[in-house]
């Protein structure tokens, strides 16, 4: 803070230093801006402010132990695996940089997510925050890539067969499918090309476009304010100071986060050692090899693998991964379209419906992820294959029963009433894992409620409008 | 009575939490550095235990062009014939690090960088070198050429 210089005293340097800057940039237009900063109180809880925060920390945790990584990491076909190798084995707290690289990049998504949950529930991408939402949810597209391309570097099996799923995936997609592969992989086979292409996405472009976009992300929130709560809207309550109030109580939070991060990383270096989410560096990769049983992508790319194994072969016109990848496609226009499908939060009135979709997204990632994870499908003392009907029933019951306890308190602590795209979700669940029908088959009986229940809500608002004026 | 007290612990205490908060972002500081700097300080590489015998392919180019310069550990040596004689040099010039070379016509070796000039025992001649070229011995054993390093 600078403050007036004492009377009779002579300026001290940092005075002077900040009148010398003042005279050239006009500081005092700034100071006055921070100073004004406020955070808005009330409504519901402050936690869901740091999350944008946190997620940035971790994101400034993955550039510097990334420039560390790159001092020691050579790309090639005889090199990539080796200094990986080299880097958690000779070099002095090498292991350390590399799991405070990979520790950080899930907590990071883990806060990223966490954060776009909680923006969806408390409805701040609403008027006049959409654009707000939209870099945000390109923020989540670039930290999913981000992930993506920094697996194969290390050139291991597990680099090597989530890489040529992952991007034979995309060869699905009409027209540009096999030109699209053939340019993410250098080729039409996952080689060393790919990896030079990875390489070069991961350590040059996404960094520079993840850049760009969070500051134009953060410049949205300066402009605008972070977004106050919908039952508040009250002009007269008091803000938190952002400075130094705010940004101490920030501060606070992101030691806690590199402490949680540090004791993590000494405890485990190589993650908690659940398919998703370790990195153990396993054997090098071979083109010739089988892919391994339990091989498994990245928790947050979980829930799409599961859904691709859901798809038969053939659905209508579709090849199966190709309907797959349609239905993600269409969920994701949705999902980063919210805040202008969503016309009553804009009104600033209340929108149980959005709020509901946020819970549905849950349980129906919730339950696929369970099952790609074969939760309940290894019997006792067998070592055979996981059985996918156990797999089912399991993991249904877990999702039901996660499911009733977040419908319980939604509706004794938080009187929300409208639960048809959760019912659905949860009906879906149901369906296929207690009663074993068909994964799409249930997913088009739960999708049919959904809009049943969506047509009723939006025919008696409808009536409701045109009755009120008179 | 109670009230001077606690005006003349007040600063104390203050100045004792502000030592304390120093001392703990120091070491905090401390504790992030600390693994950067080893991290970044690179390992030398472990040196051949025993004398360093040149490969066919660097005894070839010795054969052909006269000299060679071939790896020792981290460092770099030349190799030369004259005269009969086998002799061996450091690679690095004394003076900013380039690659010295040896010519035969003038028997001596020479840094085409700034033009430092060595005798073949790796005195200075002429040139800006500071110090001569550091000693090794080269010595014929059947068709091998064994390196070790001069201790003076």
């Amino acid at each position: 803070m600078i403050e007036a210089p004492h009377p009779g005293m002579p300026p001290s340097t940092g005075e002077r230093l900040y009148h010398w800057l003042d005279a050239r940039f006009g500081l005092a237009k700034l100071v006055e801006f921070v100073r004004h900063k406020e955070v808005p109180v009330g409504g519901h809880s402050m936690v869901w402010y740091y999350l944008g925060g946190t997620t940035l920390f971790f994101f400034t945790v993955q550039v510097a132990s990334g420039v560390l990584l790159l001092m020691y990491y050579q790309p090639g076909e005889v090199t990539s695996y080796e200094s990986i190798r080299y880097i958690t084995t000779r070099v002095p707290f090498g292991w350390l940089i590399r799991s405070i690289h990979c520790w950080s990049a899930h907590l990071m998504i883990l806060s990223l997510v966490t954060h776009m949950f909680s923006t969806l529930i408390l409805k701040a991408y609403r008027k006049p925050r959409e654009l707000t939402w939209l870099t945000g949810f390109m923020l989540f597209g670039i930290a999913l890539t981000f992930g993506f391309s920094g697996y194969l570097l290390p050139w291991n099996e597990l680099a090597f067969f989530a890489t040529a799923v992952g991007t034979d995936s995309v060869k699905g997609l009409p027209g540009i499918g096999q030109w699209l592969l053939e340019v993410m992989r250098g080729g039409p086979d996952v080689t060393i090309n790919t990896l030079y292409r990875f390489f070069a996405l991961h350590v040059v472009i996404l960094p520079l476009v993840m850049v760009a976009v969070v500051s134009v992300h953060l410049l949205f929130i300066q402009v605008q304010g972070m977004a106050p709560g919908m039952a508040h809207q009250r002009a007269d309550r008091p803000g938190l100071k952002f400075f130094p109030d705010f940004l101490l109580r920030d501060l606070l939070l992101w030691l806690v986060c590199l402490i949680v991060l540090a004791v993590l990383v000494y405890v485990l270096p190589y993650g908690p050692g659940i398919p998703g989410v370790e990195w153990e560096l396993g054997k090098k990769a071979n083109p010739l090899a089988p892919a391994y049983p339990g091989i498994k992508p990245e928790w947050y790319f979980l829930w799409i693998y599961q859904l691709l194994k859901e798809f038969p072969a053939h659905l209508w016109f579709l090849e199966g991964p190709q309907a797959a990848l349609l239905v993600v496609t269409v969920l994701m226009g949705i999902w980063a379209l919210v805040p202008w499908l969503d016309r009553r939060a804009g009104r600033n009135q209340p929108s149980p419906m959005f709020t509901d979709l946020a819970v549905a997204a849950i349980i129906f990632m919730a339950y696929l992820m369970l099952k790609a994870w074969d939760v309940g499908g290894h019997k006792a003392g067998s070592t055979g294959l996981p059985d996918p009907r156990a797999t089912a029933w399991t993991c249904a019951l877990i999702t039901l029963g996660l499911a009733s306890v977040v419908a319980l308190l939604r509706i004794l602590a938080y009187k929300q009433r409208w639960m048809y795209f959760s019912g659905a979700a949860l009906l879906q669940v149901v369906l296929n894992g207690v009663f074993g029908v068909d994964y799409l088959v249930a997913g088009a009986i739960a999708l049919l409620l959904a809009v049943a229940g969506l047509a009723v809500t939006l025919w008696k608002g409808r009536a409701e409008r045109l009755e009120a004026p008179r | 009575m109670a009230a001077p007290v606690a005006q003349s612990l007040k600063p104390e205490r203050r100045s004792f939490l502000n030592w304390l908060i120093g001392a703990g972002l120091l070491g905090w500081a401390g504790s992030i550095l600390y693994p950067v700097l080893r991290y970044l300080r690179p390992l030398g590489d472990v040196g051949a235990g025993g004398p360093l015998k040149l490969t066919a392919e660097e005894l070839s180019i010795l054969g052909k062009s006269h000299f060679v310069i071939a790896r020792a550990g981290t460092r770099k040596v030349i190799v030369f014939e004259s005269g009969g004689q086998l002799r061996a040099l450091d690679a690095k010039c004394t003076h900013e690090g380039c690659t010295v070379q040896f010519v035969p016509g003038d028997s001596l070796i020479w840094c085409a960088c700034h033009n430092g000039k060595f005798d073949l025992d790796g005195r200075v001649l002429s040139g800006p070198p500071p110090r001569p070229l550091g000693k090794w011995v080269a010595s014929r054993e059947g068709d091998d050429v064994l390196l070790t390093m001069e201790t003076a």
